[in-house]
């Protein structure tokens, strides 16, 4: 067979820049699950909403910045956690536009119209740039998780999920609980051989689709060709899966640490089934990179709550049952929160400290309230990148989100020089 | 038709879009001034305050770094930062018309910095597209809903370089060809076999016909049980007794529970009621059963006619409404049939029935008028598909129920309740059912191509023997290679399959077998793959050039195709396509035609329509079922219908597109007729109805799926409509909502009307540059409620998140007052001016529309460069009365439509 040599030819080729593990690293899955035994590794969790938060009780006083300050309102359910999780005032982009999308750029900060002849240009997200590094020792090199609603009442905007490849490409995600479980859980019954035997074949498959499109890259100009190297991306990124599922093969999936979950959940119980499983993900060292796009509509729907939720985000006006709703949401997203620091705290590392010891989480979105795209809300929580807790951290006005992202990122062990706009790190942020 | 064969013909030198045409776009030196007074003393040449120069800033928007840099300017004006507090400010008049050029320039220069200079991308199919290829392919239709849907709120799913490609795509393609694959060969095996379930609809009720009968005389027995457990109670001797136990006990039912203790009181055993339980348990609730909630309407149910032979519907109980579940069931085309009968005293808008399956939850799938009477029942034919996934019976179950009364438990309840608020017993009953069918039908039609393209190629494994072992088929390698060959023909729309793919699928398929699967198996596994081949996901056009080339003929026909049907050309255009005949004018004129008047025609009238208008926001949120009882499912379905169906009528008598501004005619069916009020339209199907005299409707803004997209499911919204119409009919597309405005929040918490509320948009410049012309037209509206039906007087109540209203607050009502007028002009007193003032701008509309279709058909968005295309197709249409297919065929004719 002379599949095998062309096939590595294939993925060391100019736009491959998944880097390939090597056969050791292959092969020696125990060996790196004991190393981490001793120091839990570092996690990045995301977490982003549609719509922002009600502007004026959901941040604490910009004129008390430092750990003194009162905790407002729509952070009430996080009491408890007050000393375990800071919030960062005055970061944006600078490049957002759109008052209606509140995920697409969040982790990216991209300006849609760098490219000439282009009406639409995304860049990688933040929690990619840790996946390249993180990704090698874990089963999923991130996950993705999204929730169940409609586009038209989601204002996350455009994408599948807050994660975007390298070529600002949009990345799916799993969009249910039971996907989820189901993709991590799951346990493979059938025989070792007849896996093996199965990822051949399927390699096999690729290189029959490849035949065709080879066929029609001989054919294409410039213009076309770039349009359909992303279906070899595309076909790409299932061979570097398949190279990961080979050197996952004889290692099982880990034990579920929680049941399955129920079918057709939505809203408040779709988002603390997501936060039970991105812990369980976390616990299981299944992955070290985890976004959640979480559901908005969906949320308030479960809530009872009946104004439509762009509506919700513009209370300025008649305030009356919008800014009721607007406040409603954010007290359930807090409680939703504060459940899960409660969980990430409880849940032990094999050296015994806490999971939320290794582990940065960031909740927020790209939208403040309305259409603001200033001051976006940024709460971090977790010790992971040693970042200050307990604290109302007020920032100079405009200050680029991008640094907060690299502050994170370089804080969290990941080698990386910028991010997107990114002009340095924030040292304020650091403990 | 000779003359607009003309027209096209003499249209036909129309240049490609060609980067001779180049359209600068500049920021009008007159609003600089205002740039020049307010911003240059601290950021020109020598001062730069913050690092920001503005003196040197070009008017002229020719690079993105300029474009950011006026985008800056805008972002700083829009939230209030600059000029600083302490300077002096702009004249708001100034400022807002500053910011309206500002903005729209910026619109324009994004659009002509992003101009591909007519640039056609190669594109992948997008997902109706995939599942109309699919379905012209093998002949089924599958669930495509996990893909992604590939529409956006800036550009037309067909445009090439929004339409991605993942891994994760590429493996849902794989397993969506295996169903699609799976769905056609089980079909096809399954040609001829019959089916049919026959349905009385009187059967569930002879079970509670008696259950009735019986629980009325259980009552009586019970009425004089009671009455003899009283009588021994009031006698004076049980006096003491009687007052023990009514003191500790809770009602009287309890108390006659005791009536062991009371002398001379019968045992309930003696009035019949016999249980091995505690009889005077059962005697008192079966005392209560004309008294219970439901009771009246049971009684008034079982007093009408006709229940030997059949049974009405009814919103929920007795649960009578019909429904029927298809078992054994074989994948394929099914004809649901009903016998039904509107009662005599039904009013017009309770003679619908709704159809659908999974009773429980499920959706109407259709809605159909009865107009059969008791004397002459008709018989309502509703098709229905049965696939390989209908595993869940509730899946196969269809039912009956009539309109508008079990959209959703909410509106089950209020329904019954308000016509038991009306007479003491519930809503009448108004359509009786004698029976339901349900029948399999034999003949699949012709073999769909992908199939046809399989020839001899057996689909299933083997022949069953007598003594019922499969033997295996024998597989011809020369027979298997030709099918294969010649199912990528078909698939990848007449292209050759290289030599190399083919020995690929070929392997494919004997290492299946070599793993151990049947012939059937191995086959579709490496059909599956020609399915996921770039090949057949992608339209290409190759040009190893780069630039523009004139297309072949087949790859004319296929981009006509996928214009018009949003599927491949079939074999009669396939066939002009290869023999060069559809490069004639004549031929592709004829052939534009032909395709328009083909039912696949509604693969371009939907999608189109449907972003074009931005319909999806009818979509975005329930209407409020305790307002807008008359707006139930089938209404909306029927409402959105109605866009399809006026353009659909436009196309077919190649009508004017002024309709669409205004008309003095609808086109309607019953449900729709019955919602405007207009008599005598009966029927499912939609047809041209002309209006009364005085009537709002006629044209896109008397639709109520239109105004009801311009609400929020509760009240309306001026704003949505006002943008939705400048966006839409005037070709005057405000720009994006800008980030970053300060909110005014001068007036919250207080109760106003809607216009003294939206009067805060001139307060701030930065609102008031839009605003001033968005508001008018959306007050100019405001005769039309949330669901689009007229009123005179509109009203505020100020309510909590969950839409009780706020008991400290008072309720304000309020006149309608329509009257105003366009930003610069003209004014207008009420709607039927305002509609007015559009319908007289034929031109913009149709400027706007052309833009649309081009970028629709073209696949890419309509830049600068597509305008000399743009006039001449407005300019066409004014010539034929802005005629829609003359639109078409301009367009199709044009050398943009025939150059990669």
């Amino acid at each position: 067979m002379t599949m095998l040599p062309s096939r590595r030819a294939f993925l060391r080729s100019s736009t491959a820049l998944v880097a390939l593990p090597t056969l050791t690293s292959l092969r020696g899955g125990t060996a790196v699950a004991a190393a981490a035994a001793a120091t839990p590794p570092k996690r990045l969790v995301f977490l982003g909403f549609g719509w922002g938060v009600t502007e004026e009780s959901w941040y604490p006083d910009i004129k008390t910045p430092g750990g003194d300050y009162v905790l407002p309102p729509g952070l009430a359910p996080l009491a408890r956690h007050k000393r375990e999780f800071s919030i960062v005032q005055n970061l944006w982009h600078k490049y957002s536009n759109e008052g209606h999308e509140g995920s697409t750029m969040w982790l990216t900060g991209a300006n849609r119209y760098a490219q000439p002849g282009q009406n639409f240009h995304n860049s990688i997200s933040a929690d990619q740039v840790a996946a390249t590094q993180f990704g090698n020792h874990t089963r999923f090199a991130s996950i993705q998780l999204n929730g169940s609603e409609s586009s038209g009442g989601s204002g996350h905007g455009p994408g599948l999920s807050l994660a975007w490849d390298v070529r600002g490409k949009p990345i799916g995600g799993f969009n249910t609980p039971v996907e989820a479980f189901h993709r991590m859980f799951s346990p493979d019954t059938t025989p070792l051989a007849q896996r093996q035997a199965l990822l051949a074949e399927e390699r096999s498959v690729l290189d029959t689709v490849l035949e065709n499109a080879r066929d029609l890259e001989r054919r294409l100009g410039k213009t076309d060709n770039a349009k359909l190297q992303e279906y070899f991306e595309g076909i790409r990124d299932i061979e570097v899966r398949l190279a990961k599922e080979e050197k996952w093969l004889d290692v099982p999936r880990p034990k579920a640490p929680l049941a399955e979950p129920k079918p057709g959940l939505e809203g408040r119980e779709e988002i603390r089934l997501m936060y039970d499983l991105l812990v369980a993900a976390l616990q299981t060292d299944s992955t070290r990179v985890i976004t959640y796009r979480q559901p908005v509509s969906t949320l308030l729907t479960s809530l009872d709550i009946r104004v439509f939720p762009h509506d919700m985000s513009h209370y300025h006006t008649t305030r009356a049952e919008k800014l009721d709703c607007s406040q409603k949401r954010d007290l359930a997203q807090s409680e939703l929160l504060a459940g899960l620091l409660d969980r990430l705290k409880a849940t032990q590392e094999a050296d015994g400290s806490a999971l939320f010891d290794h582990t940065t989480l960031v909740y927020g979105s790209n939208l403040r309230t309305g259409h603001e795209l200033t001051n976006c809300p940024t709460l971090i929580a977790g010790r992971g990148a040693g970042i200050r807790l307990g604290e109302n951290i007020v920032m100079p006005k405009n200050t680029p989100l991008n640094n907060c992202w690299l502050t994170l990122l370089k804080g969290s062990g990941v080698e990386v020089e910028s991010h997107g706009d990114s002009t340095g790190v924030l040292e304020e942020l650091y403990a | 038709m000779r003359r607009l064969l003309a027209t096209v013909l003499g249209l036909a030198t129309i240049p490609a879009a060609a980067a001779t045409v180049e359209r600068k776009v500049s920021i009008d030196p007159r609003h600089v001034g205002l740039l020049k007074q307010h911003c240059f003393k601290c950021h020109d040449a020598t001062t730069q305050e913050g690092t920001v120069r503005l003196d040197d800033l070009p008017v002229e928007i020719a690079d993105v770094r300029t474009a950011e840099r006026w985008q800056k300017v805008l972002g700083v004006l829009n939230a209030g930062e600059m000029p600083p507090q302490d300077e002096p400010q702009p004249e708001p008049g100034a400022k807002a018309d500053f910011l309206d050029a500002l903005a729209t320039t910026m619109v324009k220069a994004r659009k002509s910095l992003s101009d591909q200079g007519g640039l056609i991308t190669m594109r992948r199919l997008n997902r109706r597209e995939y599942s109309n290829t699919l379905r012209e392919l093998l002949g089924v239709e599958i669930n495509v809903a996990e893909l992604p849907a590939d529409t956006s709120t800036t550009a037309f799913d067909t445009v090439g370089a929004n339409l991605f490609m993942s891994g994760n795509q590429f493996e849902q393609y794989r397993a969506l060809g295996r169903d699609a694959l799976d769905e056609a060969f089980d079909r096809r095996l399954a040609t001829g076999r019959e089916l049919k379930l026959h349905y009385e609809a009187e059967t569930i009720l002879r079970e509670l016909v008696k259950n009735h009968a019986d629980a009325q005389d259980a009552e009586e027995r019970a009425r004089r049980w009671i009455a003899a457990v009283e009588a021994a109670a009031a006698r004076p001797e049980n006096a003491a007794v009687v007052e023990r136990l009514k003191k500790a006990a809770k009602n009287d039912a309890e108390f006659r529970r005791s009536w062991r203790e009371i002398a001379g009181a019968p045992p309930p055993e003696d009035y019949g009621f016999r249980t091995v339980e505690e009889n005077s348990d059962k005697a008192n609730r079966a005392f209560t059963y004309s008294t219970d909630y439901f009771a009246p309407f049971r009684s008034y149910y079982f007093s009408q006619p006709h229940l030997d032979t059949g049974s009405y519907l009814t919103s929920s109980d007795p649960t009578a409404n019909v429904s029927a579940t298809v078992h054994n069931w074989v994948p394929g085309r099914y004809v649901v049939r009903v016998r039904v009968a509107a009662t005599p005293d039904a009013p017009p808008h309770r003679r619908f029935i709704e159809f659908g399956t999974r009773p429980r939850a499920g959706r109407a799938l259709s809605t159909h008028e009865v107009t059969g009477t008791f004397d002459a029942p008709q018989v309502i034919e509703i098709p229905l598909t049965l696939t390989r996934k209908h595993t869940e019976a509730q899946d196969r179950t269809v039912f009956i129920r009539e309109k508008g009364t079990n959209d959703h438990y909410e509106q089950t309840r209020i329904f019954f309740g308000d016509g038991k608020a009306k007479n003491g017993i519930g809503p009448p009953v108004t359509i009786w059912v004698d029976w339901l069918e349900v029948e399999r039908l034999t003949d699949d039609g012709p073999l769909a191509a992908g199939l046809a393209a399989l020839g001899s190629l057996p689909l299933d494994d083997g022949v069953k023997g007598r003594d019922g072992k499969v033997v295996p088929h024998s597989i011809a390698a020369a027979d298997l290679r030709t099918s294969l060959e010649r199912f990528c023909v078909e698939a990848f729309r007449g292209t050759q399959p290289s030599t190399g793919f083919v020995d690929r699928l070929v392997a494919r398929y004997d290492t299946r077998r070599k793993a151990g699967d049947g012939h059937a198996a191995a086959l579709k596994e490496s059909l599956a793959l020609v399915l996921a081949a770039p090949s057949f996901l992608y339209l290409s056009e190759p040009d190893p050039a780069e630039g523009h080339r004139r297309l072949t003929g087949s790859e004319l026909a296929t981009r006509l195709a996928y214009f018009l049907w949003g599927s491949p050309p079939d074999a009669a255009l396939r066939e002009l396509g290869a023999s060069g005949a559809i490069l004639r004018p004549e031929v592709l004129a004829a052939e534009t035609d032909r395709l328009l008047d083909d039912p696949r025609a509604d693969g371009f009238v939907k999608p189109f329509l449907h972003q074009w208008l931005a319909l999806d926001r009818l979509d975005f949120f329930e209407f409020n079922r305790r307002l807008y009882p008359r707006f139930d499912a089938s209404t909306k379905m029927a409402a959105r219908n109605e866009v399809y169906e006026t353009f659909r009528h436009l196309l077919r008598g190649n009508g004017s597109l002024a309709d669409l501004l205004a008309a003095d005619y609808v086109v309607v069916n019953a449900v729709l007729a019955d919602y405007y009020g207009f008599d005598g339209v009966h029927g499912d199907e939609f047809r041209k109805v002309m209006l009364p005299a005085g009537s709002p409707r006629g044209g896109l803004i008397g639709m109520a799926a239109i105004l009801a997209m311009g609400s929020n499911g509760e009240t309306t919204s001026p704003v949505e409509r006002g943008a939705w119409v400048l966006r839409t009919l005037l070709h005057d597309p405000p720009p994006p909502a800008p980030a970053n405005v300060p909110q005014i929040a001068r007036l919250a918490g207080r109760t106003l009307t809607t216009r003294e509320r939206l009067e805060l948009h001139q307060d701030a410049p930065q609102c008031a540059s839009c605003h001033r012309k968005i508001d008018p037209i959306g007050f100019g509206l405001e005769n039309f409620d949330a669901v689009g039906q007229w009123r005179t007087e509109d009203s505020y109540q100020a309510k909590n998140a969950e839409g009780k209203p706020d008991p400290t607050q008072k309720k304000l009502t309020w006149k309608v007052d329509p009257a105003g007028s366009l930003h610069g002009g003209p004014a207008f007193a009420d709607y039927a001016g305002l509609k007015a003032v559009i319908a007289a701008r034929p031109d913009d509309f149709a400027r706007g529309f052309a833009e649309a279709v081009i970028e629709y058909a073209l696949g890419r968005p309509c830049g600068f460069s597509d305008e000399p295309l743009v006039d001449a197709l407005v300019a066409g249409g004014r010539g034929e009365r802005f005629a829609v297919r003359s639109f078409i065929q301009t367009l199709v004719a044009s050398d943009a439509f025939h150059v990669k």
